[in-house]
């Protein structure tokens, strides 16, 4: 069997699994003497080898196994672990996921795994002679099914298996299923001891949570009183007990809980990104086509064709819809990276600092996720190395001796923000305001900085007012990046600070980039489009007064002074002067607006944004291109690089 | 006689809302608090049968005063006002000893029946 056609979904799969490994060291590493990661990460380093054993994976499934030995012993005795062997832990968990990536790449004989499987073996070895009753498992396969720890919160570790299995399924639509299980598992301890949680309690915290979930139960209330106990604490659509007494799904009851979830993600598929991407542009095209039937079909004026025309339009934007959900990835996809990369970096920079992730089920385009890394990246570098004080100096400002930096995401009307914050020193704006003096980004006499300015400020290339430049970051760079990347999205930055309090940075991003409505605009023999979102409103050159501030042209509108851009002399278009009323297109972004000066409108049209590699030189004010309903391209104009 | 409930949130047009969806269901609004702090000492002073809490509050939010709440009076009825998004924020709260919660855009139907949990 030719194994390579897998290989692509091993490694997808085999990532998540990686990260997930990440997120429970990080649980354990906080608490090591409870024991709830450990199932989660012996299962998830299980599924691994087993996957690479498949694959012929030698190295990757020898570590694996390791791996899992040694964890296997901390499953079986849940003693607490030393700081030691949670270290080797991370690093053993980096080798597997190194040693995977060069397997699938081909490059298996590069691996260079004898002194961490030495080192696992050692550790191992010394956790089974410390453990009472110990010894070194080689692991007998299939792995013999566990009895379920005792986990309930504040539940005392007693025998576990003892009282009725209880499993309860919270309804479909109910909001914030963990918080939801969490009283319902409340509601079972004023019945009696629970035990054995599954999903474990931080799993039920997650938001991939499906609202399912099982314990045991000893209490001698009968089944209907532990229902009807279970059912007040709201939002549950089912309660079995003990698996017969309630109707329900039997087998499945019976055959245990921790397939639970499994049950109810089958219906999940896995589909190749590149095949959602070839989707999006077909139906990008049928959009541009149906445009194009449209005009037709009005040209006509045939009712059989403009029916047609019709019912087709509404299919496609149906359509449409539907694969635009199927692109959105919820944001935890990305943030799950970063718990792990803020301890390495706090750790290194010998720093405390908590990190909190919030919205992890906010939605976005995958083509937007995909872009936010980097941006992400370097905003939480800059906060742990910038913001974040050493815990001397946060008791010297009287401030707790951890920091807290939170990468939170919510979802605004048509938008998602995410913001970046730290309670750290904050920016210094005074020293920050020289600079910002002599570079002109304001005027000679100015007494303060806006959040604005400061942004603006701190966004130019190659700007650090860091005394020193550490190998993390140098403050500035990293906005710079961000800036850039949020303007190609067409998004925003915008940038609150305060001295001593800290600082937070909100990106706001469109939920997706796919197709827009734009405003088409023509400029000499061209057109260009300008995404709705952007423009405020249109006036008319020469009915509005013109005035000049601070040596640009500008128009008064309502009180407010709005600097032009007349786009045929900025993108040098020559020929014949247009007559003097021209349209002017307002544009607003993050409360700064200007007016674009245009030869004539269009009309508005839905258009499919293409991402464009600019040519070397080009204006930065372009974000992308589209093609029109006649086949024509045409160049998208990015309201941020207008400003 | 009506229970009675004192309800918590920074934004005017929140207090309004519940205000008007728990008075409407016949409860008696005895106070409003916009900060953490004050909800903490109008509690102290009316005793209401029921609070309602945002989470996200200045001065203290809503977690710090359902503990500094509860710490008063271990029976103290608070429902927690929360968002999409804020789940470890609830799992927080409740662990503090909210007894239930909502979720924002409020479904008067669901603030009721949540309400009534907490109450019954």
């Amino acid at each position: 069997m030719d194994l390579s056609q897998y290989a692509e979904l091993f490694l997808a799969e085999a990532r998540e699994h990686l990260s997930a490994c990440n997120q429970l060291l990080l649980e354990w590493e906080r608490n090591p003497t409870n024991p709830g990661p450990v199932g989660g990460l012996f299962r998830a380093v299980h599924t691994v080898k087993g996957m690479a054993a498949t694959m012929g994976y030698a190295g990757v499934t020898d570590v694996a196994h390791r791996i899992e030995s040694l964890l296997d012993l901390f499953r079986r005795n849940a003693h607490p672990a030393s700081e030691e062997v949670i270290q080797l832990l991370f690093r053993a968990r980096d080798a597997l996921h190194q040693a995977v990536e060069l397997s699938v790449e081909g490059r298996e004989r590069e691996l260079a795994l004898a002194e961490i499987i030495a080192e696992l073996d050692d550790a191992a070895g010394r956790v089974a002679s410390a453990a009472p009753g110990g010894r070194v498992s080689s692991l007998p396969t299939p792995t013999p099914p566990t009895p379920p720890t005792p986990q309930a919160p504040g539940g005392p570790a007693a025998a576990p298996a003892q009282g009725r299995l209880v499993r309860v399924v919270l309804r479909p639509e109910a909001p914030l299923k963990g918080g939801r299980a969490l009283l319902v598992l409340r509601k079972a301890q004023s019945l009696g001891a629970v035990y054995g949680v599954t999903p474990s309690p931080p799993e039920l915290e997650a938001d991939d949570f499906d609202g399912s979930l099982a314990f045991r139960l000893e209490s001698s209330a009968p089944a209907e009183q532990v229902e009807a106990t279970l059912r007040a604490a709201g939002d549950v659509e089912q309660v079995t007990v003990g698996g017969a007494e309630v109707p329900g799904p039997p087998r499945e009851a019976a055959s245990g809980a921790v397939e639970a979830g499994e049950v109810v993600r089958s219906r999940h598929t896995r589909v190749d990104r590149r095949r959602l991407d070839a989707l999006m542009d077909l139906i990008g095209e049928l959009v541009t086509a149906r445009g194009r039937l449209s005009e037709l079909a009005a040209e006509r004026r045939d009712p059989a064709v403009d029916d047609v025309a019709i019912q087709i339009s509404r299919l496609s934007s149906d359509l449409q819809t539907e694969i635009i959900q199927a692109r959105m990835t919820p944001v935890w996809q990305l943030f799950d990276r970063f718990p792990r990369l803020i301890r390495d970096l706090a750790r290194e920079l010998g720093k405390q600092v908590a990190f909190r992730v919030e919205g992890k089920e906010i939605e976005l385009d995958r083509a937007i996720l995909d872009e936010l890394g980097d941006p992400l990246l370097h905003l939480l570098r800059n906060a742990v190395d910038h913001g974040i004080e050493t815990a001397a100096e946060r008791r010297r400002q009287g401030k707790g001796p951890e920091g807290e930096v939170v990468l939170a995401a919510v979802r605004e009307h048509s938008s998602v923000a995410i913001s970046v914050a730290d309670d750290g020193r904050g920016i210094d704006r005074t020293r920050i305001l020289e600079r910002a003096r002599r570079d002109g980004v304001v005027e000679a006499r100015a007494e303060a900085l806006s959040d604005d300015q400061l942004l603006r400020v701190l966004a130019r290339p190659g700007f650090s007012t860091a005394e020193r430049v550490t190998s993390v970051s140098g403050r500035g760079v990293g906005v710079d990046v961000a800036l850039t990347r949020m303007r190609a999205l067409g998004g925003s930055i915008e940038l609150h600070s305060e001295l001593g309090k800290g600082s937070t940075f909100v990106l706001r991003l469109p939920v997706t980039l796919a197709i827009v409505r734009a405003l088409i605009a023509g400029v000499g023999r061209e057109r260009y489009a300008l995404p709705l979102t952007y423009v405020s409103e249109t006036v008319e050159l020469g009915t509005a007064a013109t005035t000049t501030v601070e040596g640009r042209e500008a128009i008064v509108l309502r009180d407010r002074v709005v600097p032009l851009v007349h786009l045929r002399e900025l993108l040098g278009v020559a020929g014949e002067i247009p007559p003097a009323r021209r349209p002017i297109i307002v544009v607003e972004m993050g409360g700064r607006r200007a007016g674009v000066v245009v030869d004539g409108m269009l009309g508005q049209q839905e258009i499919v944004v293409k991402s464009f590699d600019a040519p070397q030189g080009t204006l930065p004010v372009f974000s992308g291109a589209t093609i029109m309903g006649d086949g024509i391209p045409a160049l998208i104009l990015d309201a941020g690089g207008l400003l | 006689m009506s229970h009675t409930v004192l309800v918590c949130d920074d934004a005017i047009f929140m207090r309004t809302m519940i205000g008007d969806i728990l008075a409407q269901a016949g409860f008696e609004i005895v106070g409003e608090a916009e900060s953490g702090v004050q909800a903490v000492a109008k509690y102290k002073e009316l005793k209401p049968d029921l609070v309602t809490m945002d989470i996200v509050m200045p001065d203290m939010g809503g977690i710090d005063a359902v503990r500094e709440i509860v710490r008063l009076d271990p029976d103290a009825k608070i429902l927690m006002c929360s968002a999409m998004g804020q789940q470890a924020l609830v799992v927080e709260a409740i662990q503090a000893g909210a007894k239930d919660f909502v979720v924002k855009p409020f479904q008067p139907s669901r603030v009721l029946e949540a309400v009534q949990r907490v109450l019954g």
